[in-house]
């Protein structure tokens, strides 16, 4: 992998863009590799935008806040595109080229000739995956979109492994310990395990989820 | 029951075995206050303080701290904080942003008061339209409260902070309050690698007998304060009285000098400070700064840094000596003021080297190529 | 407190203030006195910084005789005429700021309670009723709603005198005052009744021309604070001053406001209160 990789994803409040970045980061500082996360600076409201980042390194990370420039982009909600519910217009603003755009949706979204023409510029690579819906079929809740996401994001980068990305998820939903990212997703948390009879019934359905996610991921030719 | 052992803060700090927990700024604090033998928190939230203060209240649920509750506004929270410490306990609190500007009455009052109260501050904007978003102003305003000023880069420097913190403010010949800022969410909400000690650990309590003050216990002498009020009356004793105590508070911070020496190594740390451009910076900037360090030398462009973690007492002959040599200082601010700027102005011998700025507001983030741009400016 | 606390260190008599050995000998510490004992013992209070004929002083001075374990008792004031006298006051006193007395006194409490486990230390608030009723009463109010035990006396002299006399929440409608030039437009805030409401468990108003009544009152909101919840006294102190009358007519003027009925005391106990009062009175007979 290059020396560092920035990631954005943006969604809606409540779909878990927050906890998808804690987990990836988990992930990646499990892999013996250097990581900071942080959410978009808002009052998050459930449906309302929300954007987080991760950094992932080698060396040390100095920048913090927002990632401007990044190499991935994972979109969990077409809304983000279609309904401009998002911080950064247009969805793919600051890609580096090469760079990867990961979109939660059932079908392609009609771009405009203009966004294709920029996204063919950077040598951008577009992929698709219906992550919510295979959130309810796989886990049962959409609450879970998030993990099919993350499961997107391993079958097209080598940033993390899955053996690493399933001990994050574990830490995250199976310690004693609180893992607070912030005050309403603790409370989504509680929401999340409650709809899950057992937590190795949560840990079980989430990791088939991961599998199913890597194989149902499609790109898109721009 | 929680069983620590109580250590020496120098093996607490220096000696024991660290371990790296990846972890938000907010979660930095409540591992602070774990191994800090805290007797009493007080919380009220504000974005982006109530993480830390929801952890806090759990680490109270298990019983590392004896005594936690929700104050109903921050004055009112600063307030009781300040009742605590004159009862003789060790008591923390946090908040940020419109809550400082809240409870700001009561901050020259705790550093007059002789009261060694440690307060985490993260930072936020506070204008109209209201405004959650990072920004450093408010600590302009706290800067000549009377209180001592850490600024963290990152959750480890938060983590360190705070606990030394305690250590410093309780000298008896120190004994004044300490405020460990951070930025908000920059810090607060960012999960990093913070190394730590053994949970199991803690710092001795605290010796309400050892403040230069009386404890308002009726435990200890005098039971009187004075013979005849100089609160409200004009005559030479009271103006007197009132200017010798603003002078010794303002002394208790310079004594504070060796011992922040001591724990933190220093009021100030430099990274390659030979450079003829310098980047003088404090909290998130300096992690910016570094970012930019790092880009410049890819250009071929020698820069510097000097990190300031010790506002008040400012570290005024550091800085001299620190920049003395070089041709531009460039001064990296998350607010609209540039009070870091000023501060740094009026200290150096030749203040037209200063670049004001480049500053970001209103929540941004800084760019690293923002800074870069300066420095060829200054290189050019 | 220690009982050899208030001594002067041998070698130190000559040196000390005259008051101050006055108090060592003659003083009210471990001593269980009242205000039938005045005039026999050195009191807490060494003179009073305030104006002839202030009912503030007055009923500060007889709310110090009455409380019930002087040597540890530590009062919590505010801004105000009171914050003259506590200087003066022999019992650990705080002045913080101006209303934010009963959040003070909450740490206070908390702290001691933490440091003293089981041994009596009593925090009383003590402040008029701009710092009570208006500017502080976010503070008194939560203090209450949180069950913390203290004992809050407002001192209430209807005004801000001790900045010129200003209108406050205690002043009567109609009351021409500063910053209330064409008189108060709204009624005096029935205090007692939010106490009630708040989570007294002792409520009760007194006035200084009746110091048994007066003593009694501070006594039972001190004792109840101590063991059941919060307390609250409001003690009517007419201020000459501001209000302009002969100093010499403070009291018979709370008599005529009696006479009038547009004054009353009251007291209320929960009956957690009530018990735990009789319990402790009966025990003393």
């Amino acid at each position: 992998m290059q020396a560092k990789t920035f990631i954005r994803m943006s969604g809606l409040g409540g779909q878990g863009v927050v906890t998808a970045a804690h987990i990836l980061g988990s992930a990646a500082v499990r892999s013996g590799l250097l990581s900071t996360v942080n959410p978009f600076f808002g009052a998050e409201k459930r449906l309302a935008p929300a954007e987080s980042y991760v950094r992932i390194s080698s060396q040390t990370i100095h920048e913090r806040g927002e990632v401007l420039f990044p190499d991935i982009i994972m979109i969990f909600h077409p809304h983000v595109i279609t309904l401009g519910k998002s911080y950064t217009m247009p969805f793919f603003d600051g890609l580096q080229k090469q760079g990867k755009i990961i979109i939660n949706a059932p079908e392609p979204l009609p771009l405009n000739e203009s966004e294709r023409a920029q996204l063919a510029a950077l040598n951008a690579r577009l992929y698709y995956i219906s992550a919510t819906r295979l959130a309810l079929e796989i886990a049962g809740t959409e609450l879970s979109s998030n993990i099919a996401m993350l499961g997107a994001l391993i079958a097209v980068t080598d940033l993390v492994s899955q053996q690493a990305l399933e001990e994050a998820l574990a830490e995250r939903f199976g310690g004693t310990k609180k893992f607070v990212a912030s005050g309403t997703t603790a409370a989504l948390d509680d929401v999340l395990k409650s709809k899950f009879t057992k937590l190795a019934q949560l840990m079980d359905k989430n990791i088939a989820l991961i599998e199913q996610a890597k194989s149902s991921i499609q790109e898109h030719v721009i | 029951m929680i069983t620590q052992k109580i250590v020496d803060p120098d093996y607490l700090f220096f000696q024991s075995e660290r371990s790296k927990m990846f972890i938000t700024g907010s979660e930095a604090v409540s591992e602070a206050i774990k191994r800090a033998n805290v007797d009493m928190a007080i919380a009220y939230p504000i974005t982006p303080q109530s993480e830390s203060m929801h952890l806090v209240g759990d680490l109270y649920a298990e019983g590392y701290l004896k005594d936690y509750f929700r104050g109903e506004n921050e004055f009112s929270v600063m307030s009781a904080v300040a009742g605590a410490a004159m009862g003789g306990v060790r008591v923390f609190t946090a908040t940020g942003g419109p809550g400082t500007m809240r409870a700001f009455e009561m901050f020259p009052t705790w550093a007059g008061a002789r009261l060694p109260v440690v307060c985490a501050f993260f930072t936020r904007g506070v204008n109209s339209p209201l405004t959650i978003q990072p920004d450093t102003i408010e600590m302009a305003y706290m800067l000549d409260t009377g209180i001592m000023i850490f600024h963290a880069e990152n959750a480890q420097d938060l983590y360190d902070m705070l606990l030394k913190a305690f250590v410093i403010a309780e000298q008896p010949e120190v004994h004044i309050p300490v405020g460990v800022f951070a930025d908000g969410f920059f810090v607060t909400h960012t999960r990093d690698e913070v190394s730590t000690a053994p949970a199991d650990l803690k710092l001795p309590a605290y010796d309400p007998y050892s403040s230069p003050v009386p404890v308002m216990d009726m435990n200890n002498v005098p039971l009187r304060q004075m013979r005849d009020p100089f609160v409200m009356k004009s005559n030479f004793i009271s103006y007197a009285a009132h200017a010798s105590w603003q002078q010794e508070v303002a002394a208790a911070a310079q004594r504070a000098r060796r011992y922040i020496d001591h724990y933190l190594g220093g009021l100030v740390e430099s990274e390659n400070p030979g450079a003829d451009i310098m980047i003088v910076a404090s909290g998130t900037a300096v992690s910016q700064g570094r970012a930019a360090i790092i880009a410049a030398a890819g250009e071929g462009i020698d820069v510097g840094l000097l990190k300031i973690k010790c506002l008040r007492p400012f570290p005024t002959e550091e800085i001299k000596a620190l920049t003395r040599h070089c041709k531009a200082i460039i001064v990296p601010e998350f607010n609209r003021i540039g009070w870091l700027a000023r501060e740094i102005k009026a200290v150096v011998e030749d203040n037209s080297k200063v670049v004001d700025g480049p500053r970001v507001f209103g929540g941004m983030t800084m760019p690293t190529e923002m800074i870069l741009e300066s420095i060829r400016r200054c290189s050019a | 407190m220690k009982s050899d606390l208030w001594q002067i260190s041998p070698g130190f008599e000559e040196v000390m203030p005259a008051e101050y050995r006055e108090l060592v000998d003659n003083g009210p510490f471990g001593k269980k006195l009242g205000v039938a004992d005045m005039g026999t013992f050195k009191e807490l209070l060494e003179e009073h910084p305030l104006c002839a004929g202030c009912g503030l002083a007055l009923s500060l001075r007889l709310t110090l005789i009455a409380l019930p374990n002087p040597e540890d008792t530590i009062i919590v004031g505010a801004t105000g005429c009171s914050s003259l006298a506590f200087p003066q006051v022999s019992v650990h006193n705080i002045h913080s700021l101006f209303g934010n007395q009963n959040a003070v006194a909450t740490g206070l409490k908390r702290a001691l309670s933490l440091r003293f486990p089981g041994q009596v230390k009593d925090v009383v608030v003590i402040a008029g009723d701009g710092a009570t009723c208006d500017i502080g009463l976010e503070a008194v109010v939560h203090s209450w709603f949180r069950g913390e035990k203290l004992a809050t006396i407002m001192l209430d002299n209807e005004a801000y005198a001790n900045t010129g006399g200003q209108e406050s929440g205690m002043s009567r409608i109609g009351t021409v005052l500063n910053m209330a030039p064409q008189g108060k437009k709204f009624s005096k805030v029935n205090f007692p009744e939010i106490a009630k409401a708040a989570g007294c468990a002792y409520v009760a108003v007194a006035e200084p021309s009746r110091p048994k009544r007066l003593e009694q009152a501070v006594r039972r909101a001190i004792l109840v604070a101590r063991e059941i919840g919060p307390a609250y006294v409001q003690l009517f102190t007419p201020c000459p001053t501001n209000y302009k009358f002969k100093p010499s007519e403070t009291l018979s003027l709370i008599k005529k406001r009696e006479q009038e009925g547009v004054f009353q005391t009251m007291e209320y106990l929960s009956p957690e209160a009530e018990a735990y009062i009789k319990q402790i009175e009966e025990a003393k007979r």
